[in-house]
């Protein structure tokens, strides 16, 4: 009896890893991890990841590829792992399409699609370490940064 | 009589407010602000035409058009600074200290500090032990004089050299990153060949 049980749950086990690594082939590119912080939210605030909407919290992690949006009356600021700040006013849309900060291998780059409204943005270490790798992309326009505090308003549709 | 007046009026209004056949091009506004610590880099604004340079703060670049080039960045005021972007600033999060960056300067074409830069060094050391720093970013860089593959190990040498002086002041080799550069981003811009001391220099930046 003791074996069959066994047999049991080694057979459901490689179901699982089965299942798993099914799972892992099909979403590969959501192994992402965190690039920035919620420091500051006013009002209405959200991420948007995969299609879900999250509200807005302070210490809510931003990840690669979120878009973040905020409501008529709500702002919100968030501190990206190398110290690049970045906030955003009422009514406005943008999306993190690329951040990497990996110093170990040499590799930084930001590149921030800004869809509507305002923003402000304060250089991190990024600019000091590789001052060619930072972009803003708007409807009209490229913005390259060499580490520098600017705002930013989009009129978009 | 009077109601076909009154549907002129409207109709005024109406075209007034919305613009009407006037189709009012939507707007990018860019303004550059100083930094906390007072210094002011640049931001290059670049549509399918042409790009340009903004590197004064307080100025602005408004871009209409991606098939045109950008407008000359021109002055802003500080008024409509606020009104526009007043909530988005105050929304930015405050964080003094996020980071320290030294520069130590070097005599030309070695890895000899310059007298204040060794001094500024102690001052690195000190930093680094009361943060009790794990993530210290060394790179080197060079003036534009010479060739580049020799400006890279010249910088590389300075930052190496700096990274040593640390480690030897036990500070540990795993809090140290080292990155170089050689001649191709100096502080200063100037034309090839030209002695800079400004540029002959090693940043180190204490989070």
């Amino acid at each position: 009896m003791k074996r069959v049980c066994l047999k049991i749950v080694g057979i459901s086990k490689a179901i699982v890893f089965l299942l798993v690594s099914t799972v892992a082939v099909v979403s590969p590119a959501y192994a992402s991890t965190s690039v920035a912080i919620v420091k500051t939210v006013s009002g209405s605030a959200a991420i948007v990841r995969q299609g879900q909407t999250i509200p807005a919290t302070h210490g809510l992690e931003v990840w690669e590829s979120d878009m973040l949006r905020t409501g008529r009356n709500g702002s919100i600021g968030i501190l990206f792992n190398d110290d690049t700040l970045l906030s955003m006013g009422p009514g406005s849309v943008l999306v993190i399409d690329e951040f990497v900060f990996a110093p170990k291998q040499g590799k930084f780059s930001i590149v921030i699609k800004m869809v509507k409204g305002t923003a402000a943005y304060l250089s991190g270490l990024i600019s000091k370490l590789s001052p060619d790798s930072t972009y803003i992309k708007t409807p009209t326009a490229s913005i390259g940064i060499r580490g520098t505090k600017f705002v930013i308003k989009v009129e978009g549709e | 009589m009077k109601r076909w007046s009154s549907l002129v009026v409207g109709w005024i209004v109406f075209c007034f407010l919305t613009g009407c056949a006037t189709h009012r091009t939507k707007r990018d506004l860019i303004v550059l602000l100083p930094d906390p610590d007072g210094k002011v880099g640049a931001i290059t604004v670049t549509t399918n035409a042409d790009s340009q340079i903004i590197d004064k703060p307080g100025y602005g670049i408004v871009v209409e058009d991606p098939n045109k080039a950008p407008a000359a960045p021109k002055p802003i005021h500080e008024n409509e600074i606020k009104e526009v972007f007043g909530q988005a600033l105050s929304a930015q999060p405050d964080l003094s200290n996020r980071f320290l960056l030294f520069i130590l300067y070097f005599e030309n074409d070695t890895t000899k500090l310059t007298p204040e830069s060794k001094a500024l060094l102690s001052e690195v050391l000190k930093n680094i032990k009361s943060r009790k720093s794990n993530e210290v970013y060394i790179v080197g860089h060079t003036d534009l004089v010479g060739r580049e593959a020799y400006n890279i190990d010249l910088s590389s040498k300075r930052a190496k050299h700096v990274r040593d002086w640390l480690i030897s002041n036990s500070i540990t080799p795993g809090a140290l990153f080292v990155s170089y550069y050689g001649k191709s981003r100096p502080l200063v811009s100037t034309k090839d060949e030209v002695p800079e001391p400004r540029n002959r220099r090693v940043e180190v930046i204490v989070r």
